[in-house]
């Protein structure tokens, strides 16, 4: 008997390779990621001039949590699933897979891990050719807990990142249109996310608040574990919770599958 | 001049009936674009718990720039956004012929079809910012100021339309120009920032080539501390200058242009 396994192994390559096919969208993507860098860097180095700390970091260790966040984006972070999923849901496409010995969710995320690799490696392309410019800003913490943390706190962010769009993309079952839900979400992805600034900077209560929010563990939280944003007890905690959220959002996701089939009447395909 | 009028009164009459077929889509959208302000503004307010000036730009200074900034970048939304956005479109399928049948000049209908009932609705929004920032200021503008900042953010409208004219029309000469039109957003984020935050390299691109950075603070300044006559030259020329390239780069490839199969 073959295992499971070996079949996603084949939905990997497949990933691996449409998506290489898109190599020079993935390396722009990173080049224009590198012009809004340029703006977070005049934004805050101006905002340091007349401060040397803000919240208790340095600009430099700040300007690192930006350039962390930005190659986590193309590491772990959502691109277009949802719209990939929306599409292949009203086109009627996902009737294969019903037919079929195949777990839809598990496919779509093992595509979405070859497309980050991709995305990911390439996007390392111009942030290396910038590394004479960065390089003087980059300062991490030596601990090496952050790493041991860290790495699952990402793993665990990009499952919540990709459930959130594989969400979204189950409300086709039920809406014609989800763009502007998607994009309504992103703003507050956006910013309790961390993308705008580190959360930490937020007022002391909303701060805390936002740590049992999922948008927390979506970058910030394994952003914040690398560049020493959050002290040892904090990451442990939120392993916790972030653990938490990563169930939750399947369990929702899974959920929403099984109702959506019910209301899916299978049109083409 | 109202033959050209009537033309705009009937799209904007065909814009409204459109908007108030699908109410569900204007309501999310307009609800989309508010809470983008909202991040902004957040952003402003979070970084002002911990300093007090941003490039010697106190917090409602700031916040009126933002305000600035957004206000223009509504009104190009509403008036011209997603006519110039799909003129890149339909020069790739050729449904631009359609165009150039209408009763007028090509750049005038494409630039015109219709408005965004959502963006135009934000655009009180942003004013409403920009308000909010002058009275917490403590302004009194004079008549003449006002009409200062309404020339200039009426000349940064000018300038942002020829710079996605000039983007747009790069489709006459290239296919799959996919996203190139976007690009504007991301050069536009950059009038968020006051001038006095740019130096070296990016003070040149942003500053002095490109006049994202002074569509913005141009007008914000002329509220906070009135007439500037270098500001008004710089203004008008600017957008002069961008606007004479954006209609020659159009129309050279308008002559350029030889329909294209379906």
């Amino acid at each position: 008997m073959r295992l499971p396994i070996a079949k996603y192994r084949h939905v990997f390559n497949v990933g691996l390779q449409s998506n290489i096919v898109y190599r020079w969208n993935f390396v722009m993507r990173a080049a224009f990621s590198l012009i809004h860098l340029a703006f977070v860097f005049i934004l805050w180095s101006a905002a340091y001039r007349s401060e040397t700390m803000i919240g208790g970091f340095s600009l430099h260790q700040t300007l690192t949590y930006f350039i962390t966040l930005l190659v986590l984006q193309f590491f772990i972070g959502a691109f277009s699933e949802d719209y990939e999923i929306s599409e292949e849901i009203r086109s009627g496409l996902i009737n294969q897979f019903l037919t079929k010995p195949i777990n839809y969710f598990v496919y779509r995320f093992t595509i979405f891990v070859a497309a980050r690799l991709v995305s990911g490696l390439l996007a390392l392309i111009p942030l290396i050719l910038a590394l004479p410019l960065l390089g003087e800003y980059l300062t991490f913490p030596p601990e090496l807990w952050r790493l041991a943390i860290g790495l699952p706190a990402a793993i665990m962010s990009a499952l919540i990142q990709f459930t959130i769009a594989y969400i979204f993309g189950m409300l086709t079952f039920w809406f014609l249109e989800i763009q502007s839900f998607v994009i309504l979400s992103m703003t507050i992805e956006t910013l309790l996310g961390g993308q705008i600034f580190p959360l930490d900077l937020l007022p002391a209560t909303i701060y805390r608040i936002s740590q049992f929010l999922p948008y927390y563990y979506q970058m910030y939280f394994p952003a914040a574990i690398f560049t020493g944003r959050i002290d040892y007890d904090s990451a442990v905690q939120g392993l916790g919770i972030q653990a938490f959220w990563v169930f939750a959002l399947l369990g929702l996701a899974n959920l929403l599958w099984r109702r959506g089939l019910k209301e899916h009447t299978a049109v083409g395909g | 001049m109202i033959h050209y009028l009537k033309i705009w009164l009937a799209s904007v009459r065909y814009s409204l009936v459109r908007s108030m077929m699908f109410r569900g889509d204007f309501i999310m959208w307009s609800l989309v674009e508010l809470f983008w302000m909202g991040v902004n503004v957040a952003a402003i307010a979070v970084i002002y718990q911990h300093t007090d000036s941003i490039a010697g730009w106190s917090q409602y200074e700031m916040l009126l720039l933002i305000g600035t900034s957004m206000l223009i970048q509504r009104l190009l939304m509403g008036l011209f956004w997603s006519n110039l956005f799909e003129m890149g479109r339909n020069i790739r399928t050729g449904n631009f012929d359609f165009f150039l049948a209408q009763p007028g000049r090509p750049l005038f209908m494409v630039s015109t079809r219709k408005i965004d009932l959502d963006s135009l609705l934000n655009v009180t929004v942003a004013l409403a910012i920009v308000l909010f920032s002058v009275n917490k200021l403590g302004l009194a503008p004079s008549a003449g100021d006002i009409a200062i900042y309404v020339t200039f953010v009426g000349c940064g409208l000018i300038s942002s339309y020829a710079i996605v004219l000039l983007l747009a029309s790069v489709s006459f000469w290239t296919i799959g120009t996919k996203g190139v039109e976007g690009g504007y957003f991301t050069i536009y984020e950059f009038s968020r920032l006051p001038k006095q935050a740019f130096s070296g390299v990016a003070n040149v691109i942003f500053v002095w080539i490109l006049p994202t950075v002074v569509i913005s603070n141009a007008p914000a300044r002329a509220l906070i501390s009135g007439f500037s006559f270098p500001d008004t030259v710089w203004m008008l020329s600017a957008t002069l200058i961008w606007l004479g390239l954006g209609i020659t780069v159009f129309q050279a490839g308008l002559r350029r242009y030889s329909s294209a199969s379906s």
